[in-house]
């Protein structure tokens, strides 16, 4: 039963865009990356305690590996799907194996380091990143014949978010949920029961940052354009906000969080003018301040 | 080797500007744990305190940089107030606050944003725009400044955790918190100093290097972010250490960028691997704490 | 009575069509990096469609400008101009980041809506898309550079060097700067690049100044950055002379680089002596209290170009919009004497390539003009 409410959740989500115009659709589209993106972050921060800030990274790079493995090297689409998807994964151990040796926020630098330093590879990349003007020009090939754009790409976006959030779900309830929380609350603990707690930080690292990278692939084709402005530092600290403000380890946080979020600029714009951030900082910190443990506190307790 | 000796004086003030954030960092994260990555925006509050204080209505510059001071050090003891205190008393696990303190690193910037003309402000050099050579030595007045100036900063800070009765309290916060409070210490009070001479250091570094870059609303990250590289590199456990970690981070900088045969461009990621590398290879930082 | 109903029929379709406002879409930074510019340019947009309301407004309606803030983020940049197009705007003026602009245009090809940046000065943006719909009238890199080369000439350089910034316009203008010096046969012996946030620009002169070369040219467009370059030069007493892109002509120069800029160098499409720039200044000075720089200049001429547009087309239609701004043929605040802005042989680009001026920084402030334009 409560499978096919899931399912029926998914089958709205998916048939919305064809209701919406076109503004309203990209915003929507956008909102689920963001959710999408969230809920890998919640993953890595709030249940397995991993401070990292190169999530967005890693959705930067998924997102011009694919471009430029299929408009600058020509290869095919399954090609250069599966081949995005290794560059992330190889980055990821690369990063994650000699990372997780060090204590918890010396994995936020590094990873920090690893943010800053993309974006100055991007913008010296020349004619292989499409420097600091970035890549454009460019459409997703037809699939069996056929253009997949405007909603029914929307569709592929709610595909995206259902595949991810069924792979975190299922981890979460496993053991190695488990395991990564028992990581994240008293690493000497788990590792006295037997959690191996370099290898679970390893795994959820580069987990993570794949899924991420995957939504990078699919957000290619979601404005046609790539460039470093895009993927800049301000994004890693506003996923971090948005899982932090919903309700970390929570995966109802990390939908209410990014879906607030990434909404209120646009809201307050029309309403305060040119003062919107501020009032953006404000609510962050009132949010923190109020409800330490997340907005997803207050749904508990107004559904008890 | 002229070139050289100018290098080495310019890396030793920016080294200087790093130190002192990387001081700031330190000041707050030795008795509470907390990471505060707002002390860029306070270097630029202080800026802008700068501007109004020494451009606008143009008083005698010591006049001007105490006034500065002594705003920063508000600025900080209310930073505490508002956004740490309450999460520490309602015993919100640390991170809570490091996350409050960036968003108070977006409200700083964007209420400076607001108020003020979008464009850079001029802040005054002290000493005007000359220069001074000692020997084979020569340099900006600004840049022997600011050595001056960091200089005796950290000789004050050895000098308060070393010798004074406060500094010792301050130490015994950062070993164990909770016998520090068994013993009588004012935790809540050690966190208000903390904050405060956080706030104040970094107001420091704000107000020295802005005659160099001016002031604006986006100087801060790029602060913040030099500030804690220093403070890895150099070590959490002494205050020395922050000072070593700035000048080692801006020679590696501007010595690389001098002197290494590879484009321009891709000098800006060198400090960056540096940090990786030294994150990988010695986490703890340079200098050990004392046991 | 029939003649009572239609005379009220026709009065209340009058005041129906007069009630109907054109919309205008503006696409600015209220809150990030391009703020210092796009704010400035804002106000020029504002002040001059204010202008054309007051003269009667256009083909007998009002100018309704609808105005977004992108906060320099591409992506919402891109939802943004979706945005403008669904609440009916017949034309987007994008005042913001080169690369927002670039991503708004994926938008407005698809939606086949006019689009124009008053402003953005990088090559690719009318090179990378091919977007009918897409017009840009800020002076290009290439003609900036063109502009210094000719007044150049007569010290014929051979050996350069070239520094700039991070940034990503910084790096455009250096792109254009490198590839019309080395076409014209001049050395760049070296290159250099001070990156935002940096505490000085020490190295990199010091690196320059070992390469002795005859001239440096600055494509950098970061203020504080560029300030740093000027000090380092000052320090090291070097004495090339020093040739910059057009962002020295932001007059906010004189005042956080005083001392520092006297007998540099610059390109500007704005040159205080021609009659519709004295009109300009004039006009806003008595419609806001305030003096304009020339940034505001940028953004007047942008409105006003699409109003040219609107007018000759006698239509809101798109298309027909479309028709007629490739048709350009106007004279604005902006540019040479005599300057006009066209579109020549499909080209999007608007911006005379022999319309700037090489002006010079004297006793701190924007001084004569040295040269005009690009020959």
């Amino acid at each position: 039963m409560k499978r096919l409410a899931w399912i029926g959740g998914f089958v709205i989500l998916a048939v919305l865009p064809f209701f919406l115009g076109s503004y309203h659709n990209d915003v929507y589209r956008k909102m689920l990356l963001w959710v999408t993106l969230a809920l890998g972050y919640n993953f890595l921060f709030g249940i397995c305690g991993q401070v990292a800030f190169s999530h967005f990274a890693f959705y930067g790079i998924g997102a011009y590996s694919v471009v430029i493995l299929l408009f600058q090297l020509g290869l095919p689409l399954p090609v250069a799907i599966v081949l995005g998807v290794v560059i992330c994964v190889v980055l990821a151990l690369v990063v994650a194996i000699p990372a997780t040796r060090l204590e918890g926020f010396y994995l936020a630098l590094v990873t920090l380091a690893l943010a800053q330093l993309f974006i100055v590879v991007l913008n010296e990349g020349g004619n292989v990143t499409g420097g600091t003007g970035g890549i454009a020009n460019y459409r997703l090939p037809p699939i069996f014949g056929w253009r997949i754009a405007g909603p029914a790409y929307t569709v592929v976006i709610v595909a995206l978010l259902a595949g991810t959030l069924a792979v975190l779900w299922r981890l979460d309830h496993s053991w190695f949920g488990r395991a990564c929380r028992a990581v994240r609350d008293n690493p000497e603990a788990a590792a006295a029961m037997g959690v191996d707690v370099a290898r679970t930080k390893v795994i959820v690292f580069t987990l993570t940052s794949a899924l991420a990278g995957i939504a990078g692939m699919v957000y290619a084709f979601v404005d046609n354009t790539v460039n470093p402005p895009i993927f800049g530092l301000e994004n890693a600290f506003l996923i971090l906000f948005m899982v932090i403000v919903g309700g970390a380890g929570r995966h109802a946080g990390a939908v209410i969080g990014a879906i607030l979020l990434f909404l209120l600029p646009f809201w307050l714009s029309p309403l305060v003018g040119h003062h919107h951030q501020l009032v953006f900082g404000a609510l962050v910190v009132a949010a923190i301040l109020l409800q330490p443990k997340g907005l997803i506190g207050l749904w508990d307790r107004f559904s008890r | 080797m002229q070139d050289l000796l100018e290098l080495a004086v310019s890396a030793t003030a920016s080294g200087c500007i790093y130190g002192l954030i990387a001081l700031a960092y330190l000041l707050m994260i030795r008795p509470t744990g907390i990471i505060n990555f707002a002390v860029g925006e306070w270097a630029m509050v202080a800026s802008f305190g700068g501007f109004i204080f020494l451009t606008k209505y143009e008083w005698p510059y010591p006049l001007g940089m105490a006034a500065v001071v002594a705003v920063m050090i508000l600025v900080g003891w209310a930073t505490e107030r508002i956004a740490v205190r309450p999460l520490v008393e309602k015993g919100a696990p640390l991170l809570a606050p490091i996350l409050a303190l960036l968003g108070v690193l977006v409200v700083t910037r964007e209420i400076i944003s607001v108020s003020f003309p979008p464009d850079p402000l001029p802040v005054p050099f002290p000493f005007g725009i000359g220069r001074i050579e000692i020997g084979p030595i020569g340099g900006s007045y600004q840049s022997f400044f600011i050595i001056a100036v960091t200089l005796a900063v950290f000789a004050g800070t050895w000098f308060f955790f070393e010798k004074t009765l406060w500094g010792k309290s301050f130490e015994a916060v950062s070993l164990n918190r909770r016998a520090a409070a068994l013993m009588g210490i004012n935790l809540s009070r050690v966190t208000a100093l903390s904050f405060a001479g956080g706030a104040g250091a970094a107001g420091l570094a704000g107000l020295l290097v802005s005659p160099n870059i001016s002031a604006h609303y986006l100087m801060g990250v790029p602060l913040a972010i030099q500030g804690f590289t220093a403070l890895v590199v150099g070590g959490v456990g002494r205050v020395e250490g922050a000072l070593l970690g700035g000048l080692l981070l801006a020679f590696a900088e501007q010595f690389i960028a001098r002197y290494a045969p590879i484009p321009s461009g891709y000098t800006q990621g060198v400090p960056l691997l540096f940090l990786m590398v030294f994150l990988l290879v010695r986490p703890t930082g340079l200098l050990r704490a004392r046991a | 009575m029939v003649r009572m109903w239609g005379l009220l029929a026709c009065a209340l379709l009058i005041g129906a069509a007069d009630a109907q406002t054109i919309k205008i879409g503006v696409i600015t930074d209220r809150v990030g990096v391009s703020k210092p510019y796009s704010e400035p340019a804002t106000e020029g947009v504002i002040f001059g469609a204010d202008e054309i309301n007051r003269r009667g407004g256009l083909l007998g309606r009002k100018i309704e400008l609808l105005v977004e803030d992108d906060q320099s983020r591409p992506d919402i940049s891109a939802a943004l101009a979706r945005k403008l197009v669904e609440q009916g705007a017949v034309f987007i003026l994008s005042v913001s980041l080169s690369p927002a602009t670039q991503q708004q245009q994926t938008v407005t090809m698809e939606a086949k809506t006019p689009q124009m940046t008053p402003m953005n000065s990088a090559d690719y943006l009318t090179t990378q898309l091919d977007n009918p719909y897409f017009w840009q009238t800020g002076p290009l890199g290439s003609v900036q550079i063109a502009t210094l080369l000719a007044h150049a000439k007569t010290k014929n350089f051979k050996r350069v060097a070239l520094i700039t910034d991070n940034s990503d316009l910084g790096q455009a203008i250096a792109k254009a700067f490198k590839g019309t010096l080395e076409k014209a046969g001049i050395q760049i012996v070296a290159e250099e690049v001070v990156a935002r946030g940096a505490t000085t620009a020490m190295p990199q002169m010091q690196k320059l100044r070992a390469a002795n070369p005859e001239a440096m040219f600055l494509a950098g467009v970061l203020t504080a950055e560029n300030v740093l370059i000027f000090r380092a030069y000052k320090e090291l007493g070097v004495k090339f002379p020093i040739h910059s892109s057009y962002n020295l002509s932001v007059p906010i120069y004189e005042t956080v680089a005083k001392g520092l800029i006297n007998g540099i160098t610059f390109v500007d499409a704005y040159d205080p002596d021609k009659p519709e720039v004295k009109a300009f200044e004039a006009a806003y000075r008595k419609a806001t209290g305030k003096d304009p720089q020339n940034l505001h200049g940028y953004g007047y001429d942008g409105i006003m170009l699409i109003a040219d547009a609107i007018r000759r087309a006698g239509s809101t239609d798109k298309e027909k919009i479309r028709e007629a701004m490739q048709k350009t043929n106007y004279a604005g605040v902006m540019g040479k004497k005599g300057m006009k802005y066209s579109f020549p042989e499909g080209k999007r680009a608007g911006f005379d390539p022999d319309g700037m001026v090489v002006r010079v920084y004297e006793k701190d402030r924007q001084g004569r003009v040295l040269h005009v334009g690009s020959k």
